[in-house]
């Protein structure tokens, strides 16, 4: 009877020693509910290839990829404007 | 054709294909007229710092405290903004670490103050973190008020090589191939983008006529 009743405590005591390893997905899914990793694939997989290449190429793009806050000349943000449908309209 | 959301799907592939096997971090949101409800900044910030702890081998202690807490009171309450920001402030100093956010005008423009002035804290921070951001051209404005001085700006138009890349796909598409012959494939690889091209040139002109 005591050494069933000590093996309860033990893993009462088990089970409330929180295992950050055993919650990961719990603290994930608490941060935030949205998933935008699906949104990204539909995207990949509707986009052309080598469309919108040039962008990858423009010396903004380069040097924003590449800086890295040192220098006050430093852009740490990118901004690309343009219609949802840029073009689209034109050649459906 | 070319998207703002095809843009910033090629941008975060580039950069994750980039950080493959380096120190790198990359998080991204597409913000989406259908779903702002559901869009609100702790949201959003939520799952831009969910991208960057999944990248980690451990959930910084300070997160696994925050969580223990809120867990404890209301039966579970939700992470809170401030929280959120410390906690992408502190991740972001330590990794170096993207975030690309697609279509911001598409936020309800109250969030978008909130959102904007968030990053501004957060490169305060670290001032080493990169953000890539999409959306229409009278949006720029406020992002550069948002984030002072530290914004560059490219503008998304299709170029020639767009659209002959368009056409291309198109027409391997073809499901009535003999229907076409070279001469007149030729024709529509160089009369559409041609005419496109002048069309671009000038819409913005058309667009400030009274």
């Amino acid at each position: 009877m005591s050494q069933s009743f000590s093996n309860n405590i033990n893993s009462l005591n088990t089970f409330n020693t929180f295992n950050a390893a055993d919650h990961r997905p719990n603290i994930l899914a608490w941060l935030s509910p949205l998933e935008p990793r699906l949104r990204h694939q539909d995207i990949q997989e509707s986009r052309m290839e080598d469309i919108g290449e040039w962008l990858l190429q423009t010396e903004e793009f380069r040097s924003w990829c590449a800086g890295s806050g040192g220098d006050e000349s430093d852009s740490a943000v990118l901004f690309c404007g343009g219609d949802p449908g840029a073009g689209k309209t034109y050649i459906r | 054709m070319l998207t703002s959301y095809d843009v910033s799907s090629l941008v975060i592939d580039r950069l994750c294909d980039q950080a493959g096997g380096q120190d790198v971090a990359v998080a991204c949101f597409y913000f989406d007229f259908a779903a702002q409800k559901e869009h609100s900044p702790t949201s959003v910030l939520g799952v831009l710092l969910k991208q960057v702890v999944g990248g980690l081998d451990e959930v910084p202690g300070e997160i696994v405290k925050a969580y223990e807490n809120q867990k404890k009171v209301l039966g579970g309450r939700g992470p809170r903004l401030s929280d959120i920001v410390g906690m992408l402030q502190a991740t972001t100093s330590e990794k170096r670490t993207f975030i690309c956010i697609d279509a911001l005008d598409e936020c309800v423009a109250g969030h978008q103050v909130k959102l904007l002035g968030s990053l501004s804290q957060i490169l305060q921070k670290s001032s080493g973190t990169r953000i890539f951001v999409t959306g229409r051209p009278h949006i720029e404005t406020e992002v550069r008020r948002r984030l002072a001085g530290r914004v560059t700006s490219v503008s998304i138009t299709p170029r020639r090589d767009d659209i002959i890349s368009y056409l291309r796909a198109r027409l391997d598409e073809d499901l009535i191939p003999d229907a076409m012959d070279s001469s007149l494939e030729a024709d529509i690889l160089k009369k559409i983008p041609d005419d496109i091209s002048e069309m671009c040139v000038w819409l913005p002109t058309l667009g400030r006529l009274p």
